[in-house]
């Protein structure tokens, strides 16, 4: 992990460029739209500026988190395939809203069909990549990706991608190094691009309980992009792991302002109920429930929260296993095994929870949570041996984690029959 | 369509015979024909049209002829209406910087670059222009922070050596800005020596070979850069450039039959303004008034050609009005106007000189030491200085930077090198009678 350390070192350390240019008071996404809005005055028979609106609407969706751009999105799409049916840019900016709004099978099939026809370009492997990670269909993902690199070695979609993957599959320093190599070509005026790599490192950083290293990224991102909602979400993270539980209430509190996501809204329930105000706790859990049970059936939803949220805080295996029964028959990645798991394993299923644990790690992902599951799972089962080995990995992966508690407990309990089966040999 | 773009840009850059001007000029006009055609045989082809983008861009670079550049624009254009979302319009959008930086657009110029940049092409080569466009806007740290990305970490060694060419002579530029002339010389040596290992196209290799005759002339250093203007020419034969350099030299050496012989040549090839005015200073030094009075009324003719002639030469011929003492109003408006878009130290030695010029003294004062705050030992710039401190009335820094002039290079200019030495004689004068005047008296 060594050059993991250094590299998070010299990028926070790395001097700013152009340190001298004023700051900019619109964001990149608003300086996209409004290129593309003067392009469009200029040439209103063209289709192209129609797609470069489209796209700037979604990166604004990405940079505020208000999904309603999605359909100014899809109004500029429209009008731009009116003006030249077909046009690729046009279509590729439709997988994008697709993506974004949660339909990945929808996203997977159309970005195939324009890949059989222009099999040469780079994105649309991108977008190949996105929705198979998403789906869980992770060989086909990579080979996505590779096609990527192939096609434009070290071009800097394929390496964020690529840095995903290598996360799922726990190479967690070469996750590092692509992020890094990504990170070191975006110009300085991507300014959101820039936040949201320092912030997928922190969390990576995170995961393996570098919380030091995670803060500095998350600081630097906020720098880059004031007020950046998934910077504010880690941050509060790297609070938590820190016990320092009214920050990070504050943080969530903040992050809440504006477009709350149901994700969002449930780690700031849990956030209050760590911070011991159980009364606010209790009205936010309600406020989650309320807001993710309008979604179970649609694309975008927050089962996985919501699978989470009913094991955790309304003892309901039931409820639980029924949404983590109806989200696995539409996808299959890594975070729904697991959720999926955990559920069976709460409505006493052990050894279906343990298959579809095996399924998750056996992809190679190395998460403290997971690991945990694995454990409980495998105690549950009587195989002591694979539950101590799972609850060690898990606690020396990340000492830090929401579930480090748990799994020291799980371990102290499984000491004595350990030394017990020892004794007896 | 991927292979085909870089097959294009693999031709662009080092399959250009080698030999003479014509050569090189009837190659990439070969090239103009044949993507002219495949686009007109596939009006989807997005990478034939930023093909032909860069085609004419590298017709205008051999030309100087402003209609390429328009030619130029036009294709991109038709390129990035195809695609604009994708790494691989990285090249179109970069070309267009290109193009941009042409036309002295430099902010539109460091825009372009930065929304190809945006794309993560994994293709270094937009921080180039970025570097230059910030270098032009005065931002030299930027530039600076911008040239060190060009490297290329997932190329072929051959493409690590075109970035390190690339990074060395632009550099090498920032160095000699910095002050520091003699890393300037070394970085420029050692691009030459890396231009000639890629085999890369005579007019590339000749433009290094050229800048690095400039480096070393703006050093003092005459014969090595005579041999350097020379070897550029032998590169490519009829080379603009190093004729007009070498004609510098040819004039720095009092061979002003020479030097007119070789401007001429330089304007017959591409008609600069700067080397029209340079040959009426010629003219002026023989005593040749109305040949000279013809090649200034040139200088405007180009200057005023049209409209992208007026945005590139703006500042030249505010200098050129300046040093001729013609039209003062128009030269300070036009250095004021390049100001605008353009903050490098040269624009604000314009402006001082003009300034200096229309008799605003204190203004020019602060305007020069802008120019002079990178360090840079520059003849032109020290004689500017000395002149407008004289006229302040800091004999003191009026000397010492006329000494630096003449110390740096005593044949700064064709008109104004005798000046400088006068104008410190004069100075080194009037001192010892002044203190010839306040020396106490014995009686």
């Amino acid at each position: 992990m060594k050059t993991l350390g250094l590299a998070v070192l010299s990028l926070i350390l790395a001097p700013a460029i152009y340190a001298q240019a004023p700051l900019k008071l619109t964001t990149p996404a608003e300086q996209k739209i409004a290129w593309a809005e003067a392009a469009i005055k200029a040439h209103p028979d063209r289709s192209q500026p129609y797609n470069e609106l489209a796209v700037g609407y979604v990166n604004r969706v990405r940079e505020t988190a208000d999904p309603s751009y999605y359909d100014q999105a899809e109004a500029a799409v429209q009008k731009s395939l009116q003006l030249t049916p077909d046009n690729l840019e046009g279509q590729k900016a439709r997988v994008m809203i697709l993506l974004g709004r949660g339909d990945f099978a929808g996203a997977l099939d159309l970005a195939k069909a324009l890949n059989k026809k222009t099999p040469d370009d780079v994105l649309l492997y991108g977008f190949i990549a996105d929705a198979a990670i998403e789906l869980g269909d992770y060989a086909e993902a990579e080979q996505a990706v590779q096609w990527m690199l192939d096609l434009r070695p070290g071009n800097v979609p394929a390496l964020l991608r690529g840095a995903t993957l290598r996360r799922l599959y726990g190479d967690s320093e070469g996750a590092m190094l692509f992020f890094s190599q990504a990170y070191q070509q975006m110009p300085p005026t991507q300014t959101e691009d820039l936040a949201w790599t320092l912030t997928q490192m922190a969390d990576l950083q995170m995961s393996v309980g570098h919380i030091d290293d995670s803060e500095s990224l998350l600081r630097s991102a906020l720098q880059k992009f004031p007020r950046y909602y998934q910077a504010q979400e880690s941050l509060a993270r790297v609070q938590t792991a820190r016990q320092r539980y009214s920050e990070a209430v504050e943080l969530l509190r903040k992050r809440n302002l504006s477009f709350p996501t149901a994700a969002s809204r449930y780690a700031l329930a849990e956030a209050l109920e760590r911070a011991g105000q159980k009364a606010e706790a209790d009205s936010a859990y309600r406020e989650f429930e309320t807001s993710a049970r309008r979604t179970i059936d649609s694309a975008d939803n927050a089962n996985e929260e919501l699978i989470f949220y009913y094991l955790a805080h309304r003892h309901n295996a039931a409820e639980a296993l029924r949404i983590a029964q109806i989200e696995i028959a539409k996808r299959h990645d890594v975070n729904i095994l697991d959720a999926y798991a955990w559920a069976l394993y709460s409505s006493a299923h052990y050894e279906e929870a343990q298959q579809q644990i095996a399924k998750a790690l056996a992809v190679g992902v190395r998460d403290a949570a997971m690991l945990y599951h694995a454990g409980a799972i495998a105690e549950s089962l009587k195989d002591s041996s694979a539950a101590e080995r799972f609850l060690k990995a898990s606690l020396e992966l990340n000492p830090s984690s929401d579930t480090a508690g748990a799994a020291r407990e799980a371990l102290e309990k499984l000491a004595p029959t350990s030394a017990e089966a020892r004794n007896s040999k | 369509m991927i292979r085909k773009i870089l097959f294009l840009m693999f031709m662009l850059i080092y399959l250009a015979q080698p030999g003479r001007l014509q050569a090189q000029q009837s190659s990439t006009n070969d090239l103009i024909k044949t993507l002219q055609s495949r686009v007109r045989r596939y009006p989807e082809d997005y990478a034939g049209y930023a093909g032909l983008g860069a085609a004419y861009l590298q017709k205008g670079r051999e030309t100087g002829d402003a209609a390429d550049f328009e030619l130029a624009k036009g294709a991109l254009e038709k390129s990035l209406d195809l695609l604009s979302n994708d790494p691989a319009a990285a090249f179109a959008m970069t070309q267009m910087a290109v193009v941009r930086m042409a036309e002295h657009r430099f902010d539109e110029a460091l825009t372009w670059a930065q929304k190809a940049l945006a794309l993560g092409s994994g293709d270094p080569s937009p921080w180039a222009i970025a570097g230059d466009a910030l270098a032009d806007m005065g931002d030299y740290t930027g530039a600076a922070e911008a040239y060190s990305k060009l490297d290329s970490v997932f190329g072929s060694e051959d493409e690590k050596l075109a970035f390190s060419y690339q990074r060395d002579t632009r550099m090498s530029f920032l160095r000699f800005v910095a002050g520091d002339t003699q890393g300037a010389i070394n970085l420029m040596r050692s691009a030459i020596q890396k231009a000639v290992e890629m085999h890369m196209p005579p007019e590339n290799v000749a433009w290094s070979q050229y800048q690095l005759g400039e480096e070393l002339f703006q050093a003092g250093e005459i014969a090595p850069a005579e041999k350097m203007y020379l070897a550029s020419l032998e590169e490519y034969p009829g080379y603009y450039r190093g004729l007009a350099g070498l004609a510098k030299v040819r004039a720095a050496q009092g061979k002003y039959n020479d030097a007119a012989d070789l401007f001429k040549k330089a304007i017959a090839a591409v008609p600069y303004p700067e080397y029209a005015a340079a040959l009426g200073d010629v003219f002026r030094k023989i005593g040749n008034a109305q040949e000279a009075k013809k090649q200034y009324q040139l200088v405007e003719f180009i200057g005023y050609l049209n409209q992208v002639n007026q945005q590139i030469h703006n500042r030249d011929l505010a200098l050129f009005y300046a040093d001729h003492e013609l039209k003062l109003n128009e030269s300070l408006e036009l250095a004021r106007k390049e100001l605008e878009v353009r903050h490098d130290i040269y624009t604000w030695d314009v402006l001082a000189w003009s300034l200096y010029k229309n008799g605003k003294i204190p203004e020019a004062t602060d305007a020069i030491s802008h120019a002079l705050a990178q360090g840079t030992r520059d003849a032109q710039l020290f004689f500017h200085a000395g002149m407008i401190y004289e006229k302040a009335g800091d004999s003191a820094k009026a000397r010492s930077y006329l000494q630096q002039a003449l110390a740096t290079n005593a044949h700064f200019s064709i008109l104004y090198s005798e000046k400088a030495a006068e104008t410190l004689a004069r100075l080194t004068q009037k001192e010892i009678v002044v203190s010839r005047q306040e020396a106490p008296s014995v009686r």
